[in-house]
């Protein structure tokens, strides 16, 4: 018998998912984004270091990278609800046009004057210049968003950013479309008529947005009868997978396609649209591990040489200038606030799959020099990028006041210990305070379950509202009935220290109202009841929605 | 509905000729270690000393009712101690000596038929031909049939 040692795919996709998450933990100490650990493991998992993930394995999976794509772009539309666009939408077509537009010249005008320093053919040139500077027009959104989710960004900043880098997509590939019309007229032999060039750039964003739209009325009508949450998943991924597959089959845009289908549903079914991308958004973490792994690992940047590299210099100081001023710019114009003004600039670096997805086209468009060329600038360009932007972005986040406004109840319990939510002001009855003094302590407070301690604050147990309403039933037992007398043993106590979400599994365990947390020697430092939870983190959610309405 | 004569036990019933409080607790403890299955008689008796001394259970007109909850318990307990002379130890509210001591043992989770025998027994104590004929009753016998009349 032979064996074969070559490893196979599942064993590299659980190696991928776990250096990816070890590694993404371990940049988290340095505060560096997790998108960034992917992509440098992927990078040495790759051709380019160690070649444990070849290319042939990498083009089995690029139906996976368009389904993380058009995900990433289902959910950016989800964001884009009606009332986003009637508060944004003259906003995100400032922004757009001016950070989009800006980078498309400046590295259009860059490359041209110092390509021409290296090539003799000056339309080589010409075509190098206006390839990338409609490339350098879109914006990554899946690195984009994946910070922007890990960070649980809220605020004016991160809608703009979503907003912007759903929309650059579609800019990049009508500009794209008519650079690459430009190119044919310059370097081929037949030139295309301009009315044909027009109706490609109709064809394909009309297309893609007709097939989000049917895709997203399909889903809607479905999922109005469905209420479970395997039923909501299903039919809603299946129903992606199929836009996606649909858009590709009649070459139209598959982010545009998914991004249309999200806008739908989030405004034609509001509420039930919410449980959707929450189900959904559960999937990306495992999803953007592998994506970006994979991506890090089909870099190649071995056919470096020194044009090439000072080109893609070029390249990235035009691109970051002309979105960075750009940004700025848009945001000037529609009076956006300070704080848009301010950081979107450094928000809008990132470059990934649609600027290598164009490349890759514009190779097979245009192949030799030029195709060979644009390959190698946008792949050396995104890996600096990729590395960048995100850093950058949490500069930017963090600056404007945004991350960590976008907390969820399941966030504040995950991230809280014992010590963080219980409530230290519950009054302590004593076990030889009487009846009276017990009542005259229920009547100041509005808690419905105190702790019993001895005189050294040491827990014995707790007396409930409800035992003490036995208790006042009965006649003549007030003289002597002490604290003692009343209390009910202690079900569960828990150390300060321990999770919430121990904490609340206990309380489900035991079906209590309510525990105690006491230090190692019995101590009562507080005490946690269940609607007294709900209501600590309820008020830190508005306390979180207050400060990300007042960034508006 | 809870009632007197479900609890009160003729074996737990004692006339008693003590003077002193520690004794007829002590007394009331063995009482009721020797007829019903107490697993730690040790925690009883640290039980009832300690409510004690956290403030002592002599409720006035010549009536005692140390009580407790202990965990292992599972029905309510009830020993009966009368001491016709009184004991002049045992803290009351009037200064009135004791004469009948009652000791209530129940389970940690019984809170309301412990909250409810409690009630019962000094609503019955607090009627003063009820406490005379116990003062004068000449054996266990008689005790038992005044406190479930």
């Amino acid at each position: 018998m032979v064996f074969e040692y070559k490893l196979n795919i599942l064993i590299l996709i659980g190696l991928t998912i776990l250096l990816g998450t070890t590694g993404s933990r371990l940049f988290k100490k340095f505060k560096v984004p997790q998108v960034i650990a992917f992509i440098i493991i992927g990078f040495f998992l790759g051709d380019s270091v160690l070649g444990i993930i070849d290319k042939q394995m990498l083009s089995s999976f690029s139906f996976f990278n368009i389904f993380v794509l058009g995900i990433t772009g289902f959910l950016i539309g989800g964001e884009l609800k009606k009332a986003i666009f009637e508060k944004y939408g003259k906003q995100f077509i400032n922004i757009l046009l001016s950070e989009g537009l800006l980078a498309f010249i400046l590295v259009t005008v860059f490359v041209v004057l110092l390509g021409s320093l290296f090539f003799d053919n000056m339309s080589i040139v010409w075509a190098l210049g206006l390839l990338l500077g409609s490339i350098a027009a879109a914006t990554a959104p899946a690195a984009t968003t994946d910070v922007l989710w890990e960070y649980k960004t809220r605020g004016p900043l991160t809608t703009t950013i979503l907003g912007i880098v759903g929309l650059d997509d579609g800019l990049g590939l009508i500009l794209f479309a008519i650079a690459s019309s430009i190119t044919l007229a310059i370097v081929g032999t037949n030139t295309p008529a301009i009315s044909s060039v027009f109706f490609h750039i109709l064809y394909e964003i009309g297309g893609s947005v007709l097939i989000g739209i049917l895709g997203g009325l399909a889903l809607s009508l479905i999922l109005r009868k469905i209420s479970d949450k395997y039923g909501i998943i299903t039919f809603s991924l299946g129903t992606i997978v199929l836009i996606l597959g649909f858009s590709k089959l009649v070459e139209c845009d598959v982010l545009l396609s998914a991004m249309t289908a999200g806008v739908f549903i989030t405004n034609y079914i509001p509420r039930k649209s919410e449980e959707v991308f929450e189900l959904t958004n559960e999937l990306m973490p495992i999803l953007y591990i592998l994506f970006f792994t994979f991506f890090g690992a089909q870099l190649n940047l071995q056919n470096l040489n020194l044009p090439i590299i000072i080109i893609a210099i070029v390249y990235l100081i035009g691109r970051t200038a002309g979105k960075g001023l750009g940004a700025n710019l848009g945001a000037r114009i529609s009076k956006a606030p300070k704080t848009v003004q301010k950081y979107l600039p450094w928000c809008l670096f990132s470059q990934a799959g649609v600027a290598i997805g164009l490349s890759i086209l514009a190779n097979s468009r245009f192949p030799g020099e030029i195709g060979d060329s644009i390959v190698i600038i946008i792949t050396t360009t995104t890996f600096v990028v990729q590395i960048i932007g995100p850093l950058a972005m949490r500069i930017a986040i963090t600056g404007a006041g945004e991350a960590g406004l976008n907390i969820t109840e399941e966030d504040i319990i995950r991230e809280s210990k014992a010590k963080d939510i219980m409530d230290t002001t519950v009054p302590l009855i004593y076990e030889n305070m009487s009846l009276a003094q017990i009542l005259k302590t229920f009547s100041e407070t509005d808690n419905l379950y105190y702790p019993v301690v001895d005189q050294k604050n040491e827990l014995l147990g707790v007396i409930t509202v409800d035992n003490i309403k036995n208790s006042l039933m009965t006649s003549g037992l007030d003289a002597f009935l002490l604290a003692h007398d009343l209390k009910e043993p202690v079900i569960a106590k828990v150390p300060p220290d321990l999770p919430m979400l121990e904490v609340q599994e206990i309380l489900d365990r035991y079906n209590i109202e309510y525990l105690p947390v006491v230090s190692s020697k019995n101590k009562v430092l507080g005490f946690l009841e269940r609607r007294q939870i709900s209501r600590k983190i309820s008020t830190k959610l508005i306390e979180l929605q207050k400060q990300a309405e007042a960034l508006e | 509905m809870l009632e007197l004569k479900d609890y009160i036990d003729k074996n737990l019933i004692s006339l008693l000729k003590v003077k002193k409080k520690e004794k007829i607790l002590l007394k009331l403890i063995d009482s009721i270690c020797q007829n019903r299955e107490i697993p730690d008689s040790k925690e009883l008796k640290d039980a009832i000393f300690y409510r004690e001394k956290l403030m002592s259970t002599g409720i006035g007109l010549g009536i005692g009712v140390p009580h407790v909850r202990i965990k292992g318990i599972k029905d309510l307990i009830v020993a009966v101690g009368i001491c016709k002379q009184g004991i002049t130890d045992y803290e009351t509210i009037d200064g009135i000596p004791v004469k009948v001591v009652v000791m209530i043992v129940a389970g940690e989770k019984q809170h309301k038929a412990y909250i409810k025998f409690l009630s019962l027994i000094v609503s019955k104590l607090k009627d003063s031909t009820v406490r005379e004929r116990l003062f004068e009753a000449k054996n266990e016998q008689e005790i038992y049939r005044i406190l479930n009349s």
